[in-house]
């Protein structure tokens, strides 16, 4: 009887633990995030969808702004999945970069901005809260994620387009050049 | 009289104007916020309180029994130092692998969380947080890339060609990255 009163106790033990992690991620963060996600919300909605997509159009032109601006923009107001929408935009050429660059932005993003994806919170809590419980600020960690988080979503599109354009005729066969692989489906 | 009343009644007919454009604007403003707060509390419930209460579940379970332990020996090295950071970013992102520890963020997430509790234990200093986050996400979205690739509204060749090279671009790119974050988070928490 005493051993199963152990078993008992430990077997709750475990459940009880994890109430406590529960908590702590519940007080801890959840109510700043709410009422952080309501304002951006509002703001996207008030801005409205065609504007962002004007800007975005602009920025796919040019060759810094296509892997810093409009992945920023479009994780920013359409928020993951949704962001990758704005691929669109691009020649097929520039699509797996800009895929690439967008995706690497939506977790750097969550630290200052989590209605971006709110559904991956904890790659940036995760860590973030165990150094909150040291005492120490968070703020600075979010900010550095972000920022660094742009200079590698950056890199990322440079990096990819370049070998989308190296793998391209040798995954499609001798002689199939980036020409080719805009005009599919065109005309 | 005669010429003074039309006058008048444009002035008010502008003044009323004015107070109904205001009182738009005002409704337009208040919509946008309460729509805002409805979206949010439906994505605590749908996604981020369940995700809390799995996470909770297994962090409690490592926490309580001795799987934590044998984690946190395993990750401890790992996640202490630059090269550590390095190899654990390289494994991750290996093209094979890199599309199975994708699905939802969740390997990344979880490892995330035991990464903060060696955070907390003092295991592993709290400013290798910053490359951390880069080095345990390597492979993100690279189950996603058909498509992602689709919702850009990519055709069939150009999915043929950008999945390999999106991942074969994360082995180099996950190595500068973490490398780029480990000098960016010096002078982050200065005395730690």
């Amino acid at each position: 009887m005493h051993a199963l009163a152990t078993g008992a106790s430990y077997f709750i033990g475990l459940f009880q633990e994890g109430g406590k992690v529960f908590m702590s991620l519940s007080k801890g963060i959840l109510p700043t995030v709410i009422v952080l996600m309501t304002a951006v919300y509002a703001t996207i909605d008030l801005i409205g969808e065609e504007k962002v997509e004007i800007w975005a159009k602009k920025a796919s032109r040019n060759i810094i702004t296509r892997y810093t601006i409009m992945p920023i923009l479009a994780m920013f107001f359409l928020t993951n999945p949704m962001a990758y929408t704005f691929g669109k935009f691009l020649p097929e050429r520039y699509k797996p970069a800009f895929y690439d660059s967008a995706v690497s932005f939506c977790h750097p993003i969550t630290g200052l901005f989590p209605h971006a994806n709110p559904g991956e919170l904890f790659v940036y809590l995760g860590i973030a809260n165990g150094v909150q419980q040291l005492g120490l600020p968070i703020g600075g960690l979010a900010l550095r994620y972000l920022l660094v988080g742009i200079v590698v979503i950056f890199i990322r599109g440079l990096v990819t387009e370049k070998i989308t354009a190296f793998l391209t005729p040798r995954v499609l066969g001798e002689g199939y050049t980036l020409e080719a692989l805009d005009a599919q489906g065109g005309e | 009289m005669t010429n003074k009343d039309p006058n008048e009644k444009t002035k008010f007919a502008k003044f009323s104007n004015g107070i109904a454009t205001f009182g738009r604007g005002i409704g337009a403003v208040v919509n946008a916020l309460y729509d805002g707060g409805r979206k949010t509390i439906d994505m605590m419930i749908k996604n981020v309180i369940p995700f809390i209460a799995f996470i909770a579940l297994i962090i409690g379970f490592i926490l309580k029994t001795g799987v934590g332990h044998a984690i946190a020996t395993g990750l401890a090295p790992l996640a202490s130092n630059f090269g550590g950071l390095i190899i654990l970013g390289l494994i991750v992102g290996i093209p094979v692998l890199s599309p199975v520890l994708g699905p939802g963020a969740v390997i990344a997430q979880v490892i995330g969380t035991i990464v903060g509790a060696l955070i907390v234990a003092g295991k592993v200093p709290p400013q290798m947080a910053l490359p951390a986050f880069f080095a345990i996400d390597v492979q993100v979205g690279c189950d996603f890339i058909p498509v992602g690739l689709a919702l850009g509204e990519a055709q069939p060749k150009t999915v043929e060609v950008g999945v390999p090279a999106v991942l074969f671009s994360r082995e180099i790119t996950g190595v500068i990255a973490i490398t780029i974050a480990y000098f960016a988070s010096f002078g982050m928490f200065p005395g730690h």
